[in-house]
């Protein structure tokens, strides 16, 4: 620690932090300017760039200074727009670094993965490229102190998200309500992926605009959060720009009833993009819950606090309903993304450190154990050339380490205690249980009952997916065929996972400890409880 | 002339195109003042240095677009560069004029050339209805803009600008019939040059029949010289009756982004696409002149604008080079029939995919912040009007995205159609490359560092506060 902080001072200006966002940015340039056929060193190059991409994010959370976690630290101010004010203003809380450390620890896994595993058209330069411009978009959101450079960020996971869709995406026709002709899933699934998002943004952005006329034309964040918990934002304005900015963040997370495109662009992506859609891009929207809407429009926070927490509930119990309606395999994993965001939901709409803490840690579980579960649905639909449940099934004989990593996952987001997913789930609750004072106490406890009832169904769907896919007698079909089980590259992609998995479930304090004192300062500032 | 030295004329046209750029730098070097000449006929300020700079540079952009096309066939050249370079002269005039009859010799000019340009290919009917359907309504255009500027001499027996509008001013006559008769008279008149509705139905059909180095010049610098005039007017002689003119503006606007939108939705024809679309950029560039007409803060709204039109413009010229070359290689006018491009252009792919997306508006690409401004420029007031055209805006900039993105789709991820054949000699020429790399590096500075780009329009607009 002490040769960190002696050493690398350097980056506490800023600099660190600029690097972690923009290092991969030039690296996919770099990886775009190599011939294709030299493709070892098109991968290396990645997989170089985004070891070094997380080692200065450690670094900077070496340097981060604990104590003043509800501080933004390590960060900048430049000059971006003068005309319209806008800066290009960076810096991290005790909220963001967690969600930075899970984003650039994600893509290294990602890019190991995609070493060997790639769907046709194979192209490691093409994917490889668009995995860096992505990790700058994921990066760049969790730091931005200022809308406009947030709004930009947000953004640019668009295109290279749509493109890993679109053509490395599952190429099975599909037919499409209102079309005539049958569509391959990918083309259908990368554009509505891209229209959704796009949709809620271009709104967010206006709602984005209303709070710069009506502050003090500014778009920085710190100073509209001054702004904003002195009353700054009240009346029909402040519930306008909280409807467009939820329609922003709402259909990123997604929440229900916004949720249409996420089982399909998941079904469709390739392994690769599902995890980084699953483990990255859907917190996008809820840290931008945490970072702006909340503290930005307490006021409207808490009257659309009891509608977000019936949502989220709805969620819940639809996300578990569907997926105990699935037969393919990563569609069942969409859906139980629907359920879990919707515990990170509930869990931000008690407006309360509990419930705020819980959707951090959520997120960051839900990371780690959903893009484990992207990670092995997608090996094994490589492996058996289906997704389908019904002809899968004694996969513990057939893959017994791909089955045992199967069962520890799904124990994982069930749940089980000890293990990540519980404190997100547990903590959630025991947020709705006792919201913040002034709340519809009702409303909430009724939430909480559904989403109780949630917890029961995601283990059962979890646990009737473990019977049908890795349990019982290895299908005919799978008999006399030859079937891989994880190689090196999968296992060095997996295994980190596992330990997190473990280590956050065991000393949850890893996240508590950098969240706590952040989410602390942002409801006694916003909500003065 | 030999044919084998008609090489020249081109030469002579490029590089007089980039010399004439030569004292507009020593202008905005040794800028202090407005230099006011004729008494006030002709103006050089920031606003016409600007505009005249983006006028010439994408001339000179059209003109390398034109090199090949027009050495492809047995076309007249020196013509075609001299009619090109006398419409540039047009829209010179344009910025800097002051006065009615300047005016609208500068905007006949400059519209006067392209009706023969339009049906340069003369052997393909196409080409001849729409430079027919072209003439017809830029004639009708014509007479109307000056039917409505004799109404304003009548009315007050000046010819300059400023005076016109001190007279109606001092008179009370702002908001009298003949003055706002003669407003809608103007509008109406330049609404053919800028084709927003009801006054587009020309532009699919001219834009599919033109040579497409002439369609690329139509749909930027026309379109730009238009809406020049259009600024210098409202601002300068009607600036009193804004809340009349201005909430034509907002209708005019609003149904011009989604009848255009909606129209290329459902083209197969790119050269129709990108007509369309460029109706639906109009009535972005319009929206802010509208809402500053309502509020009386022009110089906001000619920020916005102004910083639209020239980031509109190099992404439009970006667009029509991928187009260009991607009917060149496929040999085919449907962009269904381009499956699987990028593998044989892999160069005009990735410019496909940064100037569609960068019309569509998306970061980091410059169409965003074209958009941005836009949008800021439109909230800014906080009233009715200005709100409903931004949500109006953020409606249309998704149904756009919906077929900027298609093309991209098509060219990387469809399989390749059985029905063409690629033409498998070099399609994407040097002098095209200069006009993508030049076009992406702007696209990009505008995304990245739209500093520069906001510059200049907040230079240009200081001009309309007074």
């Amino acid at each position: 620690m002490e040769i960190v902080t002696n050493n690398f001072e350097f980056l506490e200006n800023g600099l660190g932090i600029t690097l972690v966002v923009f290092l991969p940015l030039l690296s996919a340039l770099v990886v775009a300017l190599l011939p294709k056929k030299q493709e070892l060193l098109i991968k290396l190059t990645a997989l170089g760039s985004s070891l070094i991409t997380f080692i200065l994010s450690v670094i900077v959370a070496i340097q981060f200074d604990y104590s003043k976690a509800e501080q933004f630290q390590l960060g900048n101010k430049l000059s971006w727009i003068e005309a319209i004010n806008s800066n290009y203003e960076i810096g991290i809380d005790g909220i963001s670094l967690p969600m930075l450390l899970l984003s650039t620890f994600i893509t290294v896994l990602a890019i190991i993965y995609s070493f060997e595993h790639l769907p046709e058209p194979k192209s490691p330069k093409g994917m490889m490229a668009l995995i860096l411009i992505l990790e700058t978009g994921m990066n760049g959101t969790f730091v931005a102190l200022d809308l406009i450079l947030f709004f930009v960020f947000f953004e640019l996971v668009l295109l290279p998200m749509y493109f890993m869709i679109g053509i490395w995406g599952d190429k099975t026709m599909r037919s499409v309500a209102g079309l005539k002709n049958e569509v391959e899933t990918r083309l259908y699934a990368s554009i509505k992926f891209f229209v959704f998002t796009l949709f809620g943004s271009a709104f967010m952005l206006l709602g984005f605009l209303g709070l710069y006329f009506r502050g003090a034309k500014t778009f920085s964040i710190p100073e509209l959060i001054e702004l904003g918990t002195s009353g700054a934002f009240t009346g029909t304005f402040a519930t306008l720009v909280f409807a467009v900015l939820f329609l922003g963040f709402a259909v990123k997370v997604p929440m229900w009833p916004l949720h249409t495109w996420l089982p399909d662009a998941h079904t469709a992506a390739p392994t690769v993009g599902s995890v980084l859609l699953a483990a990255i891009l859907l917190k996008l929207g809820s840290y931008g819950f945490v970072r702006i809407a909340l503290p930005i429009l307490p006021e409207q926070a808490q009257a659309w606090a009891p509608a977000i927490a019936i949502l989220s509930a709805i969620g819940i119990i639809y996300g578990s309903l569907a997926c105990l309606a699935q037969t393919d395999l990563k569609r069942l994993i969409a859906f139980s993304s629907v359920g879990h965001m919707g515990f990170v939901m509930l869990g931000i709409s008690s407006l309360t450190s509990i419930g705020i803490n819980a959707a951090i840690i959520g997120m960051v579980a839900h990371g780690v154990i959903t893009g484990l579960l992207f990670f092995l649905s997608g090996s094994m639909a490589h492996t058996y050339h289906t997704r389908d449940m019904g002809r899968l099934g004694g996969n513990m004989k057939l893959l017994p380490k791909t089955g045992g990593l199967l069962a520890f996952t799904a124990m994982a987001s069930l749940g089980l205690p000890g293990l990540a997913g519980f404190w997100g789930e547990f903590m959630a609750l025991l947020g709705a249980y006792n919201p913040l004072p002034g709340l519809n106490i009702t409303i909430f406890r009724t939430s909480m009952v559904a989403g109780a009832i949630g917890t029961v169904l995601t283990a059962g769907y979890l646990l009737w997916m473990l019977q049908r896919v890795n349990l019982g007698e290895p299908n005919d079909e799978w008999k006399d065929k030859k079937l891989h089980d994880a190689d090196a590259y999968e296992l060095a992609a997996w295994i980190p996972l596992v330990i997190l998995t473990i280590l956050i479930g065991v000393f949850p304090k890893l996240i508590f400890g950098s969240t706590n004192d952040a989410v602390i300062s942002l409801v006694t500032k916003a909500f003065g409880g | 002339m030999p044919r084998r030295s008609k090489f020249y004329i081109a030469l002579v046209a490029l590089l007089g195109s980039l010399i004439s750029f030569l004292p507009l730098i020593f202008q905005w070097v040794n800028y202090e003042n407005p230099i006011i000449l004729f008494e006030g006929s002709y103006v050089i300020d920031k606003f016409s240095i600007i505009l005249k700079g983006l006028f010439i540079l994408v001339t000179y952009l059209t003109f390398l677009l034109s090199i090949n096309f027009i050495e492809s066939d047995r076309y007249y050249q020196g013509e075609y560069y001299y009619l090109l370079l006398s419409s540039l002269l047009g829209a010179l005039v344009v910025t800097s004029s002051r006065d009615m009859l300047t005016l609208f010799i500068g905007i006949e000019l400059a519209s006067a050339p392209m009706f023969l340009l339009s049906g340069w290919k003369k052997g393909d009917q196409k080409s001849n209805e729409g430079a027919i359907k072209f003439f017809l309504l830029g004639v009708l255009s014509a007479s109307l803009i000056l039917y409505g500027f004799s109404l304003l001499y009548g009315l007050t027996g000046e010819l300059i600008f400023s005076e016109i509008s001190k007279i109606l001013l001092v008179n009370n006559l702002s908001t009298s019939p003949a003055a706002l008769l003669s407003v809608m008279l103007i509008l109406a008149g330049i609404g053919f040059k800028i084709s927003v509705v009801p006054f587009h139905s020309w532009a699919p059909d001219t834009y599919e029949g033109s040579p497409l180095p002439v369609t690329a010049y139509l749909s930027v610098s026309s379109k730009a010289t238009g809406f020049v005039a259009l600024m210098i007017i409202l601002t300068k002689v009607f600036p009193d009756s804004g809340s009349s003119w201005g909430i034509v503006l907002v209708f005019i606007s609003g149904l011009t982004m989604f009848i255009g939108n909606l129209s290329a939705l459902q083209q197969s024809n790119p050269v129709r696409l990108l007509a369309y679309s460029s109706i639906a950029q109009a009535g972005f560039i319009l929206a802010p002149l509208a809402v500053a007409g309502i509020s009386g803060d022009y110089a906001d709204g000619i920020y916005a604008s102004v910083t639209y039109l020239i980031i509109y413009a190099f992404m439009n010229l970006g667009a029509f080079l991928v187009v260009n070359v991607l009917i060149n290689t496929s040999g085919s006018n449907d962009i269904y029939e381009w499956g699987g491009l990028a593998k044989h252009q892999p160069l005009t792919a990735i410019f496909a995919t940064v100037f569609f997306f960068s019309l569509a508006g998306i970061p980091p690409l410059g169409g965003w912040f074209a958009k941005f401004v836009v949008f800021r420029s439109l909230l800014s007031t906080g009233e009715v009007y200005g709100i409903t055209l931004a949500i109006i805006g953020a409606i249309n900039a998704v149904i756009g995205l919906v077929f900027y993105a298609r093309i991209s789709k098509i060219i990387w991820m469809d399989s390749p159609s059985e029905n063409i054949t690629i033409n498998t000699k070099p399609v994407l020429l040097s002098p095209l490359k200069v006009v993508g790399f030049i076009s992406l590096v702007i696209t990009f500075l505008a995304g990245i560092f739209p500093n520069i780009f906001s510059n200049l329009g907040n230079a240009s607009a200081l001009f309309f506060n007074s």
